[in-house]
């Protein structure tokens, strides 16, 4: 049984098709790659299975649930970790205060009741193995204004990792890395996937998603216009004039 | 009749309302700041005004320096006050600006005492039937010059370089910078083009009531936020609409809703209202 | 001596009004303009009831217990609107309060409220029964700072949508943030009431939530010695200087002002810049 089941989902914003019948799945254990070319829906899609946009039509079902009507925390909390395109931490808390408040999701799931509990200190422990998990626990008492870009992509990961979510969820994690930055993370979320982490990855960089990837899926025009392996799919001609359409020579590759 | 008397009084406090407002949604569509001592600049439109008339006898210089003199001061507050803290959570140059209008208001019943200022030869006072409408010429006078002065905003916004300049910042501040518009300019020109109106707003009230004092701008201070929420943070025509259309309810509800409500309130209420329908206010923003 | 106690009575009510505020601005970061409404629903609901022969701690708890209803309604309403929206909300909630006051004669229309009876406990015990207040209300806020509850309001008032995204029910922590703060309000209201034993309208004008989030943003967002500081310099001050009284309001109006623009950290945050191990630190409170 698939993990994410996506079903025909269509989005509409004015006159704007962003997403229109789209049906994807991500399976146990995979590394899903959504690609395609700027403005083609991806974001849109994150954003309809994390429930900050609602879809005009469609289901999104995890492992059998209907999550449709459930609100952002509860779609979280029953296993959506997500890492955003723009990089939001909380700015008056170091990496390791971060990624701690994540990890004590489970004091924090009925409100009044984490009034009572004042125990941080396993959290921050936790946090400090998710920070080296990611390769940045060197940053783990730095304040956000004082580390680089990379740090804090991969600070948003292990944030989205320390509620120990079913699968995650990332938006274009490779933005604004240089070179060797992108290929050491993508390394990373290679061996996460490989010890067992189902990860649905939207991603520009398509030289890292072919190395990582175990099936791609494409939009265009918020339409899917290909699934497969990254060979098959990335040989496809309507897949690279997709992206050719819009300069994009680097689809080459 | 008494309906349409009661319509008109609610368009003529709508158009001073509308005064005061566009230049607040001006300054936040482009700041995201919340300027609460605009009404500041307000009260000094009316204190300019009556200053000068009551030692030159002109009223139009009176109502130049009162626009002017508020442009001009309106541009310094920004310079000192607001630019220093753009980088700040909202909060902070919203009680900063709460915390300096407080003290405006301290500074004039300091300076030009807790009863105020009046004409001495009180102008516009006249009554001037027009059309079937009694008013007074300072009425006329106030409906004309919103007016002048707002279509005048219009025009600048629409049909010359600076208002493009400033509608392209507002937009896109970056797309804006990369076509070679200057973002300070472009910021001291809303500030002083607000300010010119809050000016004008305040020596029009002066006039009218003939009457200039410190905590004058109290009320307006509150009106006016709870105006360009209701019209859509940042949007100039839903400020319009609803300014006049805040002038129009109060206006008829003093009368029926005075048991149960102080007119001051009614603003409020109206307001909750509608965001609690709709929480963008009445026209979505910039 | 009646006159110091009277002096440290009144200023440890506002403590208890600003410590409240604090819960809702400055550990959650949902910016209040329109507290001192919730401070009068309390003072006018134990003073009538007062006045009609009920007891006066009962009175008390059924002034915080209204209070705080409207407080989840309006906490509610913060759940629609964001930041400036909630603010100008706000500010709305104490024009409609003072709007309704003024013009109910069953509440005492603009003569307000008079003759509210003695609680009988005396000058002292009074004043003690207002420390303890105070001590419980310390208590509750070093316990929300130091719990998993503090920890999620941080957040939400840093980015309530990544708080969202990290799973937690930012909702119904505001609407905490709200119930406790405006209940705590409704017994500072309560207390108030009883102290001076007449209120009306304009002791809950607009000006007085501006003053009491003077003490909040001077004392630094979110630090309870901060406030309690600042409400401390802020209530005695006019007191002892009395023509500091006439220029009280320009104090207060520049006094905002010069935080906001120069250290907006307030006291605080100015502590913190001189003497860095007063910083707050997860890690450091946690190492007992």
């Amino acid at each position: 049984m698939s993990l994410l089941d996506i079903r025909a989902i269509s989005v509409r914003f004015g006159g704007v098709h962003a997403l229109e019948q789209v049906t994807m799945n991500l399976n146990p254990g995979e590394i899903l790659g959504l690609i395609g070319p700027n403005g083609a829906g991806k974001t849109t899609m994150l954003r309809v299975i994390t429930g900050v946009v609602k879809a005009n039509h469609g289901e999104v079902q995890l492992e059998g649930e209907l999550l449709n009507t459930l609100p952002i925390h509860v779609r979280v909390r029953k296993g959506l970790g997500c890492a955003q395109q723009l990089v939001r931490p909380f700015r008056e808390m170091t990496l390791a205060e971060n990624v701690a408040l994540a990890a004590g999701a489970k004091h924090t799931q009925y409100p009044w009741q984490s009034l009572f509990r004042v125990e941080r200190m396993e959290a921050l422990r936790e946090s400090r193995n998710w920070l080296a998990k990611v390769g940045i626990e060197d940053a783990a008492d730095s304040y956000p204004e004082a580390v680089p870009l990379g740090y804090l992509k991969r600070m948003e990961v292990a944030r989205a990792l320390a509620i120990r979510p079913r699968m995650l969820l990332l938006d274009e994690p490779l933005a604004g890395l240089n070179q060797a930055e992108a290929t050491t993370f993508a390394d990373i979320l290679f061996e996460l996937n490989r010890q067992g982490q189902a990860i649905l990855l939207i991603e520009h960089n398509l030289a890292e998603v072919r190395r990582i990837c175990s099936r791609l899926v494409v939009l265009d025009n918020g339409r899917k216009i290909a699934e497969g392996s990254p060979e098959t799919v990335l040989k496809q001609s309507s897949v690279q004039e997709a992206y050719i359409g819009q300069g994009n020579l680097n689809a080459e590759n | 009749m008494l309906y349409l008397e009661l319509f008109i009084q609610g368009l003529l406090q709508g158009s001073i309302y509308a005064l005061i407002a566009v230049g607040l949604t001006l300054v936040y569509g482009l700041l995201r700041i919340l300027h609460v001592a605009h009404a500041g600049l307000y009260t000094l439109g009316g204190y300019f005004g009556v200053l000068v008339f009551n030692s030159t006898g002109s009223l139009a210089l009176g109502g130049v320096v009162a626009m002017l003199g508020v442009g001009v001061i309106g541009v310094i507050i920004y310079r000192l006050c607001y630019e220093p803290i753009l980088n700040q959570p909202p909060y902070v140059p919203l009680i900063a600006s709460i915390g300096l209008f407080i003290a405006m208001e301290e500074l004039y019943r300091i300076l030009f005492g807790s009863y105020g200022v009046t004409y001495t030869n009180p102008p516009l006072q006249k009554m001037m039937p027009l059309g079937g409408l009694y008013l007074r010429q300072g009425e006329w006078v106030t409906m004309l010059a919103s007016i002048v002065l707002i279509g005048g905003l219009a025009w600048l916004s629409r049909r010359t370089r600076l208002g493009l300049a400033w509608r392209a910042t507002v937009t896109d501040p970056q797309m804006a910078e990369s076509f070679g518009i200057d973002p300070i300019r472009v910021r001291y020109l809303n500030f002083f083009i607000g300010s010119i109106l809050a000016g004008a707003a305040g020596m029009i009230v002066g006039i009218l009531n003939n009457l200039v004092e410190p905590t004058m701008g109290s009320v307006p201070s509150y009106k006016a936020l709870a105006i360009i929420v209701l019209g859509g943070l940042g949007s100039v025509r839903g400020t319009l609409v609803a300014a006049l259309a805040l002038g129009v309810v109060e206006s008829f509800g003093t009368i029926y809703l005075g048991a149960v409500l102080n007119r001051d309130a009614i603003a409020f209420v109206f307001l909750i209202l509608v965001l609690m329908v709709r929480p963008q206010g009445m026209f979505r923003g910039v | 001596m009646g006159y110091e106690i009277s002096l440290l009575t009144a200023m440890l009510i506002s403590i208890i009004g600003s410590l409240s505020l604090n819960l809702i601005t400055g550990f959650c970061g949902q910016v209040s303009l329109g507290h001192v409404a919730f401070v009068g629903i309390g003072a006018y609901t134990a003073s009538l009831l007062t006045k009609a022969t009920t007891p006066f701690f009962a009175a008390l708890v059924a002034g915080m217990l209204l209070a705080g209803i409207f407080g989840v309604f309006v906490g509610l309403a913060s759940l629609r609107v964001r930041h400036d929206f909630l603010a100008i909300t706000t500010m709305g909630v104490n024009f409609v309060f003072l709007g309704v006051v003024r013009q109910q004669d069953w509440l005492g229309g603009e003569l307000g409220v008079s003759s509210i009876p003695d609680p009988g406990l005396g000058k002292l015990g009074f004043l003690a029964l207002v420390f303890g207040c105070v001590v419980l209300v310390v208590l509750l806020s070093m316990q929300i700072r130091r719990s998993w509850m503090g920890y999620v309001f941080e957040a939400i008032s840093g980015d309530e949508d990544t708080a969202r995204m990290l799973g937690l029910d930012v909702s119904r922590y505001k609407l905490i943030a709200f119930a406790l703060g405006t209940s705590l309000a409704g017994l500072a209201g309560g207390l108030y009431a009883h102290h001076v034993r007449f209120i009306y309208p304009d002791s809950f004008a607009f000006v007085e939530s501006i003053t009491i989030l003077a003490m909040v943003v001077v004392g630094g967002n979110g630090s309870i010695w901060g406030v309690m500081l600042a409400s401390a310099l802020l209530s005695l001050l006019p007191q002892w200087f009395q023509f500091i009284d006439d220029y009280k309001l320009l104090l207060y109006g520049g006094l905002l002002f010069a935080v906001m623009r120069f250290s907006p950290g307030g006291l605080a945050g100015f502590a913190q810049r001189w003497f860095p191990q007063s910083q707050k630190s997860f890690t450091l409170e946690v190492d007992k």
